[in-house]
């Protein structure tokens, strides 16, 4: 098994963290996209094509271009989308210096041989307007970010310099103002006049890794083949010794700090972020440098589950990460890029102490994992599985409640608890069954309950609760067998006697049976009684009539002279007997027009 | 404040020099964006309103990089867009709808000691100012000095309805306008100068011209129409527009038999049709050496003719329609417009797409069926995220902040042809406010009353914010009715479905009851509960901010659920019309209903009064409330009818309310309100450099997006963003401006009611106004004494009595 390393590998967030660009060894710097998670952009042989370089005049130039370091710079203080001020700083093995402008996907600028024997860092003060870079010549470099143009030089080290950081960070007074190199030797200057504050020793190999707290107090550091990241404290004494360590498994390869604000500004918590060769996260906090100090690590890694890519060679390892602004006292947010390198993956993860983080790196965009695609594939249906449902999707629901409340709505309630469940259980019968609840029929007389069952299929066609045009009306029942539309009359003639429905309702229909199936009404054999009944009814509501025009007339007389007598209405007493008086009216008049007529003319066929 | 969402397809973006910019109008200012990375570069920032033409100056030197813009504000400008630096600015003080400099672009007036005028023909809307008569021709085709900056008086080449795009040929010779079903076209003197005659031709077609070009070196015109033919006339005004001796024009009167399928008198040679496209032809575009012709429709394909021989190639499956295409002085560049604000970059002779640089996906046609009942729109409050709905069947998560797409979801399996009928519709979105789970609701529209099925899809994402993957699907989950409302509940796993066949459904995660007994977590919905009241159709849903309540509007009353144990708590009603939108605002009592219709209200309900606290009768697009104090904020439109002059343009008003007080706290006008929508959002904490303070809660900012998509985002108290060092632009939203401007159909307060804390039973539900009916109801024993109660009913009365009074 072939252990990952990514000692080689290059890779920078961009200021707003919203693209990534990586460069692992081949001369390509491509830029992705961490929101939408794909390459936005790819440069391929920009060290040498527009420049009268001597290495690489021919296509595939660039893999002679052996990049040492990268960075991005944000140059203006706005924060805003647009990528045109933010450049990406790149030193080459061959002593150059690059400033790529990724949005336009063009060379800004470019410094040749700036540094003999090749750049080893590059390090800059936040929004600033130089950079710095150190070389294997000892020399540190003060360049314009504009245009790359060198403002200063100054010798730093008699032997090569293995990292080089400048502070920066929100405080203004510390921002840009201190320079730390670094071999074995770590060595603190003044960046205004280049003189020497402090030195440390203590570190065996050359220093890999070196960055400054936000706060300008500390410089942490991490050398090769070293497992664990010193602090060294920054206050000018002549105390060369580390003044902790935070203890590692493996070497680190990035190191990010960020300050935890704790109210008091002399002693600030620290968070640290640390990446081994192997690609595993380190993250210790503390509010203090003690708690820092007794801090054990938290973890974020590749959860090692995933058997194929481990075959294949290719580890998917956490390659570069950032803190971002620090949400609690202790714990962090951090923006990582981890997977394989070939297709990375971007997440935001919150890192609370003392809980170790295993990320799950997905296979997706790799081409034909080897020897695996089979259980890649099992793994992919796993993971899409569906549910799926379909019309019964409510059946173990749970219904309203049914609960009584004594107030007007306590009965809706019920009600509505009731309806609900006939519906979910849903069947034709049970609907038919709570439609003739409502309509009365299954609750009336007894004789009639026998014919209930039958009543249903006669009813369906028939709706009494509004009015229907005649036409229709019509059509319905000359549509019947006549044995059913006798039935149906028996069924009306009892509804209207028992004043289930009102008759305004009820009596065209009474009166389209009769005309249409008057000769079966009549030869059937006890039509009489019925014909009988029906005639009597219809003979008491006419005897019925006469009082109430009479009323009604006097009550129109009498409203009439109210209202001439007095302006100032009483209203209160005029619509009650109104309305009761006009309902009847109706009913009458729908008698006297055909119906009365009607029913003469059929006991009349009897005669 | 922060504004975004422009729209890149408004009008045809044109290549620097050197093909390695692409200048692009975006709005009210023109965004500079590298061919090579399709990113932004730089923006040209100046103009106040919508930007119509731009226009490169033609220069052989590479560090030439000079252009001309256009804007509806009524001025021309000059840039050096080399550094984004504004140079002139010429008021012509009429919107400009389009512009051409043919003048630029003939060669002739390069190397020249002494440069002539340098003038531009431009499409304007000369209505203004004028009143406006159904028949008055608005737009008009005026020629500009611009080396002397002002308008050329007492030209006008042409006057149509509308201000229509003015075309001009590669090589600087003629300009020409479609007009409905003919081609009006106008030669360009090669000395122009402010009096000068113009020789102009017409040509005629059957149906409505919809696009037309020019070829470069010869007399060809190509003209797409509506039904998708080609239209090729060769040799143009051969007779008006060459100068000729007359006697060859003699001659050329006499073989007037040749000109085949030239219609009347038209000055032509010939013309020929080619009918490929099964729909709208949109594009036209002659190569620079003229020996091919682009076209693109309706459907999304670009074809290439070769103009001699009519043999065709094809790039499919572009996926929208396409609107511009543009080339550049690099062959090997192109670019295309799309209709769903994409532009793609294309290699050229291979037509590859090489990048595409998208916006935010623009409105989608919604069928007239659905109209209303859909809302293409949802925010996630804490992100600052909406999910829009595209045309293609997709949800765009678009970022509002940073202004970008960060993914698409395909909600259904289908291909979209921009040309077919829709049939599948995305009607409800919704967003959990974790912003982990998706919700989308899509109907199959029934054809011929028979196949429609409404489909209910859970999505959950996975570690990233933003691979949505399908978790369940449920087909008719409220049988054939479609569904109103959904609405998630803010801390669990749990979400409502509101139906207007009379049943809403409270649906839960499997996997938060079931964690247990599963290995292997299957993260499935299922139904939990099912509600309903008195069969009413269901319009609207919302949990309160705790989760606790959960409040469903049946029609015209509000009932409120217990939606753990699905029991029905009380009953508070009633508005006039259908209500349409609820919410709970903040962690107050109240709630607020929006209904539509014929009496539109807005209303805020106590719910420990149960009855209405205040209202107005005004139309609501869209409801917002903060998450912690009682603040909310409407969308509201003007009816259509008061249209006054004093509001051109704006349709619209964001109001912003304390709960209990009627008397809105901050007032913006807006304009294409109608479809729009509105979100507090919180600012995400990590774009705040710097700001490490974190104890502070993140504040709340309120974003609001119009019809066309654009957005702007706020603070609604104050100036807290004014660092940001921008103010409120006054085409977006005019600043505050107190007073009741507008909506002046105020209803007044309906009656306070005092809450009948006396009668302490917690079941008696008291419909809103009318406390004497219900208020003696129930057992005799359970009654307060009667001096107690006789002095509640009788100031209940009291009250009543005096706002009827007033």
């Amino acid at each position: 098994m072939t252990s990952a390393n990514i000692r080689d590998v290059l890779t920078s967030f961009s200021p707003a963290l919203d693209f990534f660009a990586i460069c692992s060894g081949d001369g390509r710097i491509k830029i992705w996209d961490t929101v939408k998670s794909q390459v936005q952009t790819e440069f391929a042989d920009i060290g040498t094509a527009g420049s009268d370089d001597l290495i690489g005049g021919t296509k595939g130039g660039h893999r002679s271009v052996d990049y040492t370091c990268m960075k991005w710079l944000s140059l203006g203080k706005k924060k805003k989308r647009k990528l045109g001020s933010s450049l990406l700083i790149l030193g080459t093995g061959s002593g150059d210096v690059l400033a790529l402008d990724v949005s336009a996907g063009q060379l800004k600028w470019r410094v040749s041989d700036c540094h003999p024997g090749g750049v080893t860092s590059v390090s800059f003060p936040a929004h600033g307007s130089c950079i710095y870079t150190a070389g294997a010549d000892g020399m540190i470099c003060e360049l314009d970010s504009l245009t790359g143009n060198l403002l200063r030089k100054f010798k730093a080290s008699s032997k090569a310099i293995s990292s080089m950081s400048v502070s920066s960070g929100m405080y203004e007074n510390f921002n840009g103002k201190t320079l730390a190199t670094a071999a074995a030797q770590l060595k603190v200057f003044d960046c205004s006049d280049h003189r020497k504050i402090q030195k440390f020793s203590g570190h065996p190999a050359a220093v890999r890794c070196m960055i400054f707290s936000e706060d300008g107090k500390y410089i942490l550091s991490s050398a090769v083949a070293e497992r664990y990241v010193a602090a060294w404290r920054i206050d000018g004494s002549k105390k060369k010794l580390a003044s902790f360590v935070l203890a590692m498994d493996h070497p680190a390869v990035f190191l990010d700090s960020r300050c935890i604000a704790t109210g008091d500004n002399d002693d600030e918590g620290l968070c640290v972020l640390a990446i081994s060769e192997i690609g595993v996260c380190y993250f210790w906090s503390g509010q203090n440098i003690d708690e820092l100090r007794d801090c054990k690590p938290t973890k974020v890694s590749i959860s090692t589950s995933d058997q194929h890519s481990k075959n294949n060679g290719v580890v998917p390892t956490v390659f570069a990460a950032k803190l971002q602004a620090a949400a609690k006292s202790s714990s962090g947010h951090l923006f990582a890029a981890y997977g394989s390198l070939i297709k990375p993956s971007f997440e935001k993860i919150l890192v609370q102490p003392g809980e170790d983080i295993k990320l799950n790196s997905s296979a997706d965009g790799i081409l034909l994992p080897h020897g695996q695609i089979k259980k890649g594939k099992k793994g992919s249906t796993a993971l899409t599985q569906i549910t799926a449902l379909d019309r019964a999707n409510a059946e173990d629901a749970s219904l309203p409640i049914s609960k009584i409340l004594d107030g007007v709505n306590g009965q809706i309630v019920a009600k509505s608890g009731k309806s609900n469940e006939l519906v979910e259980f849903d069947d034709v019968t049970h609907c038919m069954e709570e439609r003739l609840i409502s309509l009365g029929i299954l609750s009336s007389d007894s004789d009639l309950s026998s014919n209930s069952q039958f009543d249903n299929t006669l009813l369906n066609g028939i709706n009494l609760e509004a009015n229907m045009p005649q036409k229709k009306m019509r059509a319905t029942i000359s549509s019947m067998v006549p044995g059913d539309a006798y039935n149906l009359l028996k069924d009306l003639l009892a509804m209207w006697k028992t004043r289930s429905s009102t008759g305004k309702l009820v009596l065209p229909w009474i009166r389209c049976l009769l005309i249409i199936h008057s000769h079966y009404i009549v030869s059937e054999e006890p039509n009489t009684r019925l014909l009988d009944s029906l005639y009597k009814l219809t003979k008491s509501k006419g005897e019925a009539i006469n009082s109430l025009v009479q009323l009604a007339g006097r009550l129109q007389l009498v409203t009439a002279q109210i209202d001439k007598a007095a302006n100032n209405k009483s209203q209160s007493f005029q619509p009650l007997p109104q309305t009761d008086e006009s309902e009847d009216e109706e009913v009458e008049e729908f008698l006297y027009g055909e119906e009365d007529e009607e029913s003469q003319s059929s006991s009349d066929n009897e005669d | 404040m922060i504004t975004g969402g422009k729209s890149y397809v408004s009008s045809p973006p044109a290549f620097s020099n050197d093909a390695k910019k692409l200048l692009i109008c975006t709005g009210s200012s023109v965004s500079i964006f590298s061919t090579s990375t399709a990113l932004q570069i730089s923006e040209l920032e100046g103009h106040t309103d919508l930007v119509t033409s731009v226009i490169v100056v033609p220069a052989s030197s590479k560090l030439l990089n000079y252009c001309w813009t256009s804007s509806l504000d009524g001025t021309i400008r000059y840039w050096d867009f080399s550094v984004a630096e504004l140079v002139k600015t010429i008021t012509i003080s009429l919107p400009v709808h389009s512009m051409v400099i043919p003048s630029l672009l003939s060669k002739s007036s390069e190397n020249d000691e002494k440069q002539p005028d340098l003038f531009a023909y431009v499409s304007v809307d000369g209505s203004q100012g004028k009143e406006k008569l159904p028949n008055t021709l608005c737009g008009q085709i005026r020629k500009c000095n611009l080396t002397k900056s002002r308008m050329v008086g007492a030209v006008t080449l042409a006057e149509t309805k509308k201000p229509e795009f003015v075309t001009s040929s590669p090589a600087g010779e003629y300009i020409g306008i479609k007009d409905k079903r003919k081609l009006r076209i106008w030669e360009v003197p090669t000395k122009d100068s402010e009096r000068v005659f113009y020789k102009k031709i017409k040509l005629h077609h059957t149906k409505k011209i919809t696009t037309f070009a020019f070829h470069p070196t010869e007399r060809i015109v190509a003209a797409g129409d509506a039904t998708g033919r080609i239209l090729i006339w060769r040799g143009f005004g051969d007779k008006t527009l060459c100068v000729r001796d007359k006697s060859a024009n003699e001659d050329l009167m006499n073989i007037d038999d040749g000109r085949a399928g030239v219609r009347g008198e038209d000055d032509a040679d010939s013309c020929t049709t080619w009918h490929w496209h099964s729909a709208e032809v949109k594009v036209l575009f002659f190569s620079s050496d003229g020996a091919y012709l682009y076209s693109g429709g309706k459907e999304g394909v670009l074809m290439v003719w070769q103009l001699d021989t009519e043999k065709r190639k094809f790039l499919p499956r572009i996926g929208s329609p396409l609107l511009y295409y543009t080339s550049s002085r690099d062959p090997s560049i192109s670019t295309i417009s799309c209709s769903d604000n994409r532009i793609h970059i294309l290699k050229m002779p291979s037509m590859e797409i090489v990048k595409s640089i998208s916006g935010i996906k623009l409105p989608r046609a919604v069928p007239e069926v659905l109209d209303g009942s859909c809302n293409g729109l949802a925010f996630n409050q804490t992100s600052g995220v909406a999910a829009i709905c595209t045309d293609n069947y997709c949800i765009q998560f678009y970022n509002l902040f940073d202004d970008r797409e960060i993914a698409e979801v395909q909600v259904c399996e289908r291909n979209h042809q921009p040309v077919d009928e829709v049939t599948v519709t995305i009607s409800v979105v919704a967003l959990s406010p974790d912003g982990c789970v998706m919700c989308t609701v899509e109907n199959r529209l029934p054809e011929d009353g028979i196949g429609g099925l409404v489909s209910l899809k859970f999505w959950v994402c996975g570690s990233q914010s933003t691979n949505f993957s399908l978790s369940t699907i449920v087909y008719e989950p409220h049988r054939n009715a479609s569904i109103s409302e959904i609405a998630f509940h803010p801390t669990r796993h749990m979400a409502v479905s509101s139906s207007y066949g009379g049943d809403f459904k409270v649906w839960v995660s499997k996997n938060a009851i079931e964690q247990k007994d599963q290995a292997r977590p299957i993260n499935g919905w299922k139904c939990h509960a099912v509600g309903s009241y008195k069969k009413k159709p269901l319009t609207a849903a919302a949990f309160s901010v705790d989760g606790s309540v959960l409040a469903v509007a049946a029609e015209t009353v509000i009932t409120i659920w217990d939606p753990e144990n699905n029991v029905l708590v009380a009953v508070i009603g009633e508005s006039l019309e259908p209500i349409s939108r609820i919410a709970f605002i903040g962690k107050s009592d109240y709630l607020v209903s929006a209904s539509r219709g014929s009496e539109p209200q807005l209303s805020v309900w106590s719910l420990s009064r149960m009855c209405v606290s205040w209202s107005y009768k005004l139309h609501i697009e869209a409801i917002t409330s903060t998450m912690g104090d009682s603040f909310f904020a409407v969308l509201g439109l003007f009816p259509k009818t008061s249209n006054e002059s004093t509001l051109h343009d704006v349709d619209g008003v964001i109001l912003l309310f304390k709960a209990e007080d009627p008397v809105p706290v901050a007032t913006w006008f807006v304009r294409k309100a109608r479809g729009g929508g509105l979100a507090f959002v919180h600012l995400n904490p990590e774009s705040i450099e710097g700001n490490t303070s974190d104890s502070t809660p993140a504040p709340e900012l309120l974003a609001y997006i119009n019809n066309d998509h654009e957005y702007v985002i706020f603070s609604p108290h104050g100036d807290q963003l004014d660092e940001r060092g921008i103010s409120l632009r006054e085409n977006h939203v005019m600043p505050e401006e107190t007073g009741r401007l507008g909506y002046e159909s105020i209803y007044g307060e309906l009656a306070d009611i005092k809450p009948l804390n006396n009668l302490n039973s917690p079941a008696s539900v008291l419909p809103s106004g009318r406390p004497w009916e219900t208020i003696f109801s129930g057992s005799s024993h359970n009654l307060p004494p009667f001096t107690k109660l006789c002095s509640v009913f009788l100031e209940s009365l009291l009250e009543k009595r005096t706002t009827d009074v007033e």
